[in-house]
């Protein structure tokens, strides 16, 4: 489409304080995995700023960006996004292997305690259950102690029982660590549970 | 090190899942085609050389009608070269009341410097080799010649004034077949026994020859030395002017085998490709979440650099180790013929293949991993994104640049390269564009057929892009394919063709006038197939127009020098070509000689010109009315210069032929000779077994190659039906949850697959055509014929290969269930 350009984001204007937990709620299509992207410097928008503290994504390389997500930035996903060729435990470690950190597989170790997967460190993501999997992606985002944690439909892919099960576990990791969450998602009884509900409508804030 | 751990359990993943399969096996391939083909040539080459050394007796033979100057020797002997003398001419044999002409070579102590002396120790007995030649007072008899003097073993013969006993047979020696002076038996005796015997007197016609051998770089300063100070009536032999008969076969099995290989990396290098953008793509969500969790692009870089070399690092020990078992299959093949070079090449193929391994990985296999840095972590939320394929120009510009840089490497021959590579890039466009063509119309065709013709035609038509790049990708390994299938195809056949059974392998000379007849009936009446008998009048050229002949003479050249064997004829003899003039026409006013080009270019003799023969002592003004091209390798009878018929009467004329003597016809001719004393037999029958056994042997390695590159073609086809197998899963899975049947998917599959393998045939068909005329005429110099059975076999092989490998690969779309298939995708 060269000519007629697409607008899918219009005038957001947002500020989230630290510590805070936030909702993004829309319908599909509204544009919130696309703030959510934004926000957590996984893209660049095409007119705009996004801050963390006093760093402007937008002035900063890819690779830059990089770096920052690592150090500072978690992530749980809908379709959890664990490496298939590493176990569980390797998984967690991953980001503090990247960043180069020394204490990786004891870290790792207690947060997948701290999920409740202790006995199944040595398994690979397709012998877990959807639940589990996504438990293995929330140590993950925990192991690096990020300040900020963006979810995207964590509970998308799983059954009811399960998502609360999981949800109830990243509220409480969340409420131990002090994270500041951001969380993209069209249950009402999730966005509930945060400090703040932001509404997308066709790409705008509605609230 | 962590990023060198994640990748290797990334590998080892891959490696389990099937991933990499075609990537290593086409790795694999390149590097063993490489080190086993050119370990093999190396030794090929070394071993042409050897040889051609050793139809010399030596690395540098001076040749000369007297003796030379003693210090010149004395110099050889002072670079630390062996030096060894040899005489031969014609001389009478005396045993009781039998006398018999022999063609006497007396050789020093050291002789041969290279090669065997072969005796034994009765007539046609078992034969072994000699250490040296006769002792003196020894004199060593052709096997033929017992019958002819009446001796055994034991018994003296004179020659001159001396008396030497009989002490072996001698079968053969190294420089006999370059030598066309030696006529006759074989009589061998030490070289001291010359002066005590008189026959050679002043004036006398003997061949002197003064042999060296050592160092090549030794011998080339004293060949340098040497070219300062000789005369004209020398000459100097080197490897280059000895070279044997069966060097031209094996040059060309050589530059068959290089071909092969460099095709064969070639197809390698499109499997690895199309392997490693595969990987690539498939890898596109893994790097996204490692971005996601902070890798930088360098990292990512450095995570799949460090795993792609250590597959590298795997498939170049596998590919070494198959190297070695195909030339160690190769050796074994050649057995008969490499004897003593079994013992390896050493480093210099294992280096050339690891290298041509490396340039496969970053020229073939890195471009597409390369761009894995650049994927955007967006992916993790939005896995619809665009896959950003720089479209590929600069991989294939890489490829390309990579390709011609090893094929020039290997072969050495800047021309072959440009020309196989204009060739394929040719065939590429002009391909690509057909296969496009052919889409739209099969589009067109399937609209008005059955349901699973429509499903399958509009699959075609759909990823029309995508499939114009696979039929280009089939068309191209199936045509490389049949090229080499036609090349060698040719080749043997020309081989055999050129040696067929029943070949002339003796040559007889000197038939005197008035005997012509006789002995024309002999031969018949023995069943031995022989030539025509062909007039032969000695002489020389003194004059090309005005000048003397040295003046138009380039310095090494030596053919024009000595006596020529001239002929005359009424039509032109069979394997002769007219390249300029016409054989004899209208009413000619001056006597018309025609001349054979290559001599002729030599001399810059021009048509119209006017040469001065020398015929015994009379003088002979001809006109030069047409240049011939001669089939040097046909053993036929062959003249430099042919006179009209009435042109040579009156000067001395003999007679020769050519005929073919089997191994147990061979004491015939003892009968000819005891009944023609006069006539000069030549015997080629060793050499020409001997290149009959080389040809076999060549037929088999390059079948062997074939199939090496059989499999390089396979693993590209797997690459190639690989390469869209994502998309085809994923197409039958929301066709079979839409309700279609096993039956239609498979019957829609099978049909796309083998239209895409029809198409692909019929272009690789015309491609190879094209390809191998081009070979043929320019490279290879053989004659060019169309090849209608492939136009059948091109099609219906493309049909099958693809199909099959297409619908093997495709059977997870109907065997699994389509839930599993659309998660895993």
């Amino acid at each position: 489409m060269p000519d007629t350009e697409l607008e899918i984001l219009k005038g957001i204007d947002l500020e989230i304080k630290a510590g805070e937990t936030v909702a993004i709620v829309g319908a599909s299509g509204s544009g919130k995995s696309t703030l959510l992207g934004l926000l957590a410097g996984l893209d660049e928008p095409s007119e705009g700023e996004v801050w963390i503290d006093d760093a402007e994504l937008g002035a900063l390389s890819e690779d830059q960006r990089a770096q920052l997500r690592g150090d500072r930035v978690g992530f749980v996903f809908q379709s959890f996004q664990l490496l298939p060729s590493l176990t569980a435990l390797e998984n967690v470690m991953l980001p503090a292997e990247l960043a180069g950190a020394d204490d990786a597989a004891s870290q790792a170790q207690r947060f997948l305690g701290r999920v409740g997967l202790s006995e199944r460190l040595d398994h690979y993501p397709r012998q877990l259950s959807g639940g589990e999997q996504q438990r293995v992606a929330i140590a993950r985002a925990f192991a690096s102690s990020p300040d900020l944690l963006f979810a995207d439909e964590p509970t998308g892919n799983l059954d009811t029982a399960t998502g609360a099960h999981v949800i109830d576990l990243l509220f409480e990791l969340n409420v131990e660590t002090g994270t500041t969450l951001v969380l993209v998602t069209h249950e009402h009884r999730l966005a509930e549970r945060c400090d703040r509900i932001l509404k997308l409508d066709a790409g705008r804030l509605v609230t | 090190m962590r990023i060198l751990r994640i990748g290797l359990r990334q590998l080892q993943r891959d490696w389990r899942g099937g991933e990499l399969g075609v990537l290593l096996g086409a790795l694999i391939v390149a590097v063993a085609m490489v080190s086993g083909i050119s370990s093999f040539t190396s030794q090929l080459q070394a071993n042409l050389e050897q040889e051609s050394h050793r139809f010399l007796a030596a690395d540098l033979v001076l040749r000369s009608p007297r003796d030379v100057p003693p210090e010149w020797l004395e110099e050889a002997a002072s670079r630390d070269l062996s030096v060894a003398r040899t005489l031969s001419f014609p001389s009478m044999l005396a045993a009781g009341e039998n006398l018999r002409l022999a063609s006497v070579k007396a050789v020093s102590s050291s002789y041969p410097l290279r090669g065997d002396l072969i005796v034994s120790e009765q007539p046609f007995g078992l034969s072994f080799v000699a250490d040296s030649g006769p002792e003196p007072g020894a004199i060593w008899l052709d096997s033929r010649f017992f019958p002819l003097l009446d001796v055994a073993i034991g018994d003296t013969v004179e020659i001159g004034d001396v008396v030497l006993e009989v002490t072996a047979a001698v079968r053969s020696e190294p420089d006999r077949a370059s030598n066309f002076s030696s006529y006759g038996p074989r009589a061998m005796l030490h070289v001291d026994d010359i002066a005590r015997s008189g026959v050679v007197q002043p004036g006398s016609r003997v061949d002197y020859r003064f042999l060296f051998a050592g160092t090549p770089d030794v011998v080339a300063e004293y060949s340098s030395w040497l070219e300062a100070r000789i005369e004209p009536s020398h000459r100097l032999l080197d490897v280059a002017s000895g070279e044997p008969r069966v060097a031209q076969s094996l040059e060309r099995a050589e530059s068959f085998l290089l071909l092969a290989g460099s095709l064969g990396v070639v197809l390698a290098g499109v499997a690895i490709a199309l392997a490693a953008r595969r990987f690539s793509e498939r890898h596109f969500d893994h790097v996204a979440i490692l971005k996601s969790l902070g890798a930088t692009s360098p990292q990512i870089s450095l995570l799949y650099f460090t795993s792609l070399l250590a597959l590298g690092l795997v498939a170049t020990m596998c590919g070494w180790l198959l190297g070695w078992v195909i030339q160690q299959t190769f050796l074994s093949i050649f057995a008969d013929y490499l004897p003593d070079l079994a013992d390896g090449a050493g480093a210099r193929p294992l280096i050339i293949s690891g290298l041509t391994g490396l340039m496969c990985l970053l020229c073939f296999a890195w471009p597409p991993l390369r761009r894995l840095g650049g994927v955007s972590p967006l992916r993790v939320l939005r896995r619809d994104l665009p896959q950003e394929h720089a479209r590929g120009i600069g991989d294939f510009l890489i490829g390309l640049a990579a390709i011609s840089l090893l094929m020039l490497w290997y072969s050495g021959d800047a021309a072959l390269t440009i020309a196989v590579l204009v060739g394929i890039l040719t065939a590429l466009i002009t391909v690509g564009g057909l296969a496009l063509l052919m889409l739209r119309g099969g589009r067109e065709a399937g609209m008005r057929a059955g349901s699973i013709w429509r499903l399958a035609l509009s699959g075609l038509q759909r990823r029309g892009r995508e499939n114009a790049v696979q039929i280009v990708i089939f068309s191209l390994a199936i045509m490389l394919l049949l090229v080499l299938l036609l090349v060698r195809t040719s080749l043997v056949e020309e081989w055999q063709v050129q040696l067929p059974e029943g070949t002339p392998n003796h040559f007889m000379v000197n038939i005197a006038p008035g005997d012509e007849r006789p002995i024309g009936q002999l031969l018949d009446k023995n069943d031995v197939p022989r030539e025509p008998l062909y007039p032969m009048v000695r002489g020389r050229i003194t004059h090309i127009g005005e000048d003397q002949l040295a003046d138009r003479q380039p310095a090494n050249d030596s053919v024009m020098d000595w006596e020529l064997n001239m002929t005359w004829a009424e039509e032109l003899p069979p394997g002769n070509k007219i390249t300029a003039g016409d054989w004899w026409q209208s009413n000619p006013e001056h006597p018309r000689v025609s001349i054979e080009s290559e001599a002729a270019r030599g001399l810059n003799i021009q048509l119209g010109e006017f040469i001065t023969f020398r015929i015994g002592a009379l003088d002979l003004v001809a006109e030069v009315t047409s240049l011939r091209e001669l089939d040097w390798e046909s053993m036929q009878p062959n003249f430099y210069v042919i006179f009209e018929p009435g042109a040579l009467d009156g000067y001395p004329s003999t007679y020769m032929t050519s005929f073919y003597l089997s191994a147990d016809q061979k004491l015939f001719l003892n009968d000819l000779i005891r009944a023609h004393p006069t006539v000069t037999v030549i015997e080629m029958d060793v050499v020409i077994d001997q290149i009959k056994s080389i040809i076999d042997q060549v037929t088999r390695a390059i079948e062997l190659v074939l199939v090496i590159i059989m499999i390089a073609g396979s693993l590209v086809l797997a690459a190639g039906v690989q390469s869209s197998l994502d998309l085809r899963l994923q197409e039958g899975a929301i066709v079979r949850t839409l309700g279609g049947s096993r039956r239609l998917i498979l019957g829609s599959l099978v049909i796309e697959f083998v239209a895409l393998g029809v198409m692909a045939g019929i272009l690789a068909t015309v491609g190879a055509e094209f390809a191998v005329y081009f070979l043929q005429t320019e490279v290879l110099d053989m004659e060019y014929r169309l090849h209608p059975a492939l136009w059948f076999l091109g099609p219906l092989g493309g049909a099958l290969l693809i199909g099959g490998v297409g619908v093997a690969s495709c059977r997870k779309v109907v065997d699994s269930p389509p839930a599993l298939i659309l998660r895993e995708i």
